[in-house]
């Protein structure tokens, strides 16, 4: 964001970052108990999420379910579903199983290095969405394979921001804006006199400019960007954006990936899955997003000489504009 | 930082005698085997706010445990808590549930304290077993009732005091009891956490009902609400309850309209002149929640899920001491108590026991639920402890507003 909007801020630490709640209204009383209700969810699903949490439902998860069924509750099943339909929609791009590898290449803790064949080959027998099994009638979930490892930590942050914005609702809120680490955000209505809530989208290149900018009322943004986390080895750089059919880090990640829609979970999820697909799966990835799920508008990393805007994709290309103010309407 | 000194070698070469010696308590090993039933144990939870919610959570892992019903006055918290439970029937009124639903064997008791009296009663009265949040009450009369219910009910009663079911607080005990670290002279607590406490009411007309625990008349403030399970770790662990309590507070940052502090400093005075230094803040996080034992050779610190023993420099070293698992804390290096050492150490895998597997609630709830599958007459956390820790909670807070120091009478402890 790149001016202060009035209206109370409230932040808080959860999911390895800074989440922030910045509410509009008259009663602060009121706002204050809102927004930190809304925090105080956020904290919930953080403890429920952690991968490096011990007593964390997704380790409790991780360590019973290929034993036995474990029973969910509702928001942790929609939690699964929504995951499972992003796998199959983007063909694997997005996979909560990439646990393994995430541990494998040192990105849980370890040391970041290029693991040893025999290393990556074990990590990749414990990978794959086809191995989750959920039973919706028993509202259970299963492991069909023996040492798969759940790390929800692409659609955490999206999905406790959602949960974030109904207790919001619930409380009367109108307009606010609440976001974790600005990288994904959920902006309810907008501040007073403005159309809309005006997020700055950093270049991946260059640490104080903006790419572009989105402009949003009542929609969720979530940009992923692949070298906010990385090592170099062998002339190349790996990041945290992994590929299950390649067994690591993507060779060939899009650099940025900002999506728009109106769940946040979804909107991280797809983030994930463009940048870890590539420039050349965009445009299918798009066509499946916007098929059967809620439907999202992508504005992808370019090349040095395609025009900023120009990989934008879905049915509101509107919502971005160019950091000279272009209108992000598509040209193709 | 943490060294770990232990491997499996070095074990098998010293023997297995002197790694027993970590783990002292067999009762904290049990608390880490799972509960298994062949028979499903329908119940009800009635209460599903905050608190409730968690117990929801936590209930589903005993694939044993049916959730057959939910209760709440509130019908968005209703409405929630049946979305949440799968299958389970909503009911708005406690007594129609109790009335219609005689299939249940237990009830989770989660509405706000200054609540409970009644409905505890009538669950108990019908020979249910009852799983009770602490403190079980906001004045000593309602506390006296609840647990002279208790003692005369049919079922089990269990109070939310789950430190006493946490297998790391179980191991820390018997270190503490043991003489560890002599005799203990001085005790700390605190609760520091950043946050209002002030939940959002729908109307200005439900804001007290929501609100509770910010008004005189319901709430029994800080000593009552967090104060009271570190009051309680601490009777349990040395084995004494205060002679006096004196207490001190004010609205430090949150001038909105409450009636209870939101900063508290409590003076708990025990015989043999020890002290029991509590704070409690909502204005700040820093440091978190603990509770420590200052003894004359040594300091047993616990921070929920973790416990260390730090040793004073003239204490005699135990053998298993110099292969124990330590970590540094404050420029201290602590040994860290893992509840079942023995086995771990076995297997090579002493590192990953530190901490426990599960949030602390889940082994009050388990303990709970053992009594039920297998038939045993008491609790980990039962009704007199219970009265216990409410009735000091209660006389703390009141100090607290008073700035009067109390002295606590006999006959406040005793349901004659």
């Amino acid at each position: 964001m790149d001016n202060h909007p009035p209206g109370l801020r409230l932040a808080r630490y959860a999911m390895g970052t800074r989440f922030e709640a910045v509410l509009m209204g008259d009663d602060e009383v009121h706002l204050r108990a809102a927004g930190e209700a809304a925090l105080d969810e956020i904290e919930f699903f953080d403890a429920r999420l952690d991968l490096f949490k011990k007593d964390s439902f997704v380790c409790h998860l991780n360590r019973s379910a290929f034993d036995a069924p474990v029973r969910v509750d509702a928001d942790f099943f929609d939690l699964l579903a929504l995951c499972l339909r992003v796998s199959r929609a983007s063909q694997g791009a997005f996979d909560i199983t990439v646990g393994s590898l995430m541990e494998c290449w040192g990105f849980h803790g370890g040391s970041l290095e290029e693991p040893r064949v025999e290393a990556r080959a074990r990590a990749m027998e414990r990978v794959g969405f086809q191995q989750i099994e959920l039973d919706e009638d028993a509202r259970t979930i299963r492991f069909l394979k023996p040492g798969l490892r759940l790390d929800f930590g692409a659609v955490a942050k999206g999905f406790a921001l959602d949960r974030a914005r109904e207790i919001l609702k619930d409380a009367g809120i109108r307009a606010a804006l609440i976001h974790g680490g600005t990288s994904t955000i959920v902006a309810m209505g907008a501040p007073a006199g403005l159309p809309a809530w005006k997020i700055a989208i950093q270049d991946p290149e260059q640490d104080d400019a903006a790419i572009a900018y989105a402009e949003l009322c009542d929609r969720t943004l979530s940009v992923s960007a692949p070298h906010g986390r990385s090592f170099r080895s062998q002339d190349r750089m790996w990041g945290h954006v992994m590929n299950t059919t390649e067994g690591g880090p993507a060779k060939e990640p899009l650099n940025l990936a900002a999506v728009v829609g109106t769940s946040a979970a979804l909107a991280d999820a797809w983030s994930t899955a463009l940048v870890a697909a590539g420039a050349m799966q965009f445009d299918a990835l798009m066509e499946a997003a916007n098929k059967e799920m809620k439907p999202i508008t992508a504005l992808v990393g370019t090349t040095e000489t395609e025009p900023v805007l120009s990989r934008l994709k879905g049915p509101e290309p509107e919502l971005f504009i160019g950091p000279d103010g272009s209108s992000g309407t598509q040209e193709s | 930082m943490m060294e770990y000194d232990l491997n499996r070698r070095d074990f098998v070469k010293m023997g297995a005698g002197m790694v027993s010696a970590i783990a002292l308590s067999p009762s904290a090993v049990a608390l880490m085997r799972p509960l298994e039933s062949g028979e499903p144990l329908p119940v009800a939870v009635i209460g599903v706010g905050k608190q409730g919610r968690v117990i929801l959570g936590e209930l589903q892992k005993f694939p044993f445990v049916q959730i057959a019903c939910v209760c709440d006055s509130n019908e968005r918290r209703l409405k929630s808590a049946e979305r949440r439970a799968k299958g389970t029937t909503g009911y708005s009124d406690y007594q129609e549930l109790l009335d219609k639903e005689k299939g249940i064997k237990a009830v989770f008791l989660a509405t706000p304290s200054h609540l409970h009296t009644e409905i505890a009663v009538a669950v108990m009265e019908r020979g249910l077993h009852l799983y009770c949040e602490a403190p079980i009450a906001t004045t000593i009369e309602d506390a006296k009732t609840i647990v002279l219910a208790a003692k005369n009910a049919k079922g089990l009663f269990h109070a939310g005091l789950q430190l006493r079911a946490n297998p790391i607080y179980d191991l820390a005990r018997s270190f503490v009891l043991s003489g560890a670290i002599q005799d203990v002279i001085a005790l700390r607590a605190q609760y520091h956490h950043k946050s209002s406490g002030r939940v959002p009411a729908p109307d200005a007309s439900q804001e007290r009902e929501y609100n509770w625990s910010l008004y005189k008349e319901s709430s029994i403030g800080l000593p009552g609400e967090v104060g009271i399970h570190s009051f309680d770790a601490i009777n349990w662990f040395i084995r004494k309850r205060p002679l006096s309590v004196a207490g001190w507070g004010g609205i430090m940052l949150y001038d909105d309209g409450r009636e209870i502090p939101d900063t508290v400093q409590c003076v708990l005075t025990y015989p043999d002149q020890v002290r029991l230094l509590f704070d409690a803040t909502l204005a700040n996080s820093f440091d978190g929640s603990y509770e420590q034992f200052t003894g004359t050779m040594g300091t047993v610190k616990m921070i929920g899920d973790l416990g260390w023993m730090f040793k004073e420099a003239d204490a005699a070293t135990q053998g298993w001491e110099v292969y124990a698992v330590r970590q540094h804390f404050h420029k201290e290096a602590g040994i860290t108590l893992i509840a079942n050492a023995t086995k771990l150490a076995k297997q090579g895998k002493l590192k990953e026991g530190v901490g426990l597997e599960h949030p602390e609630l889940y082994y009050g709830l388990q303990d709970f639920l053992a009594g039920i599958v297998e038939s045993k007459t008491s609790t980990a956390c039962p009704a007199m402890a219970a009265l216990e820790s409410t009735v000091i909670a209660i006389k703390t807070h009141e100090a607290v507003m008073s700035g009067k120091e109390i002295e606590l009478r006999d006959e406040w402890f005793e349901l004659g």
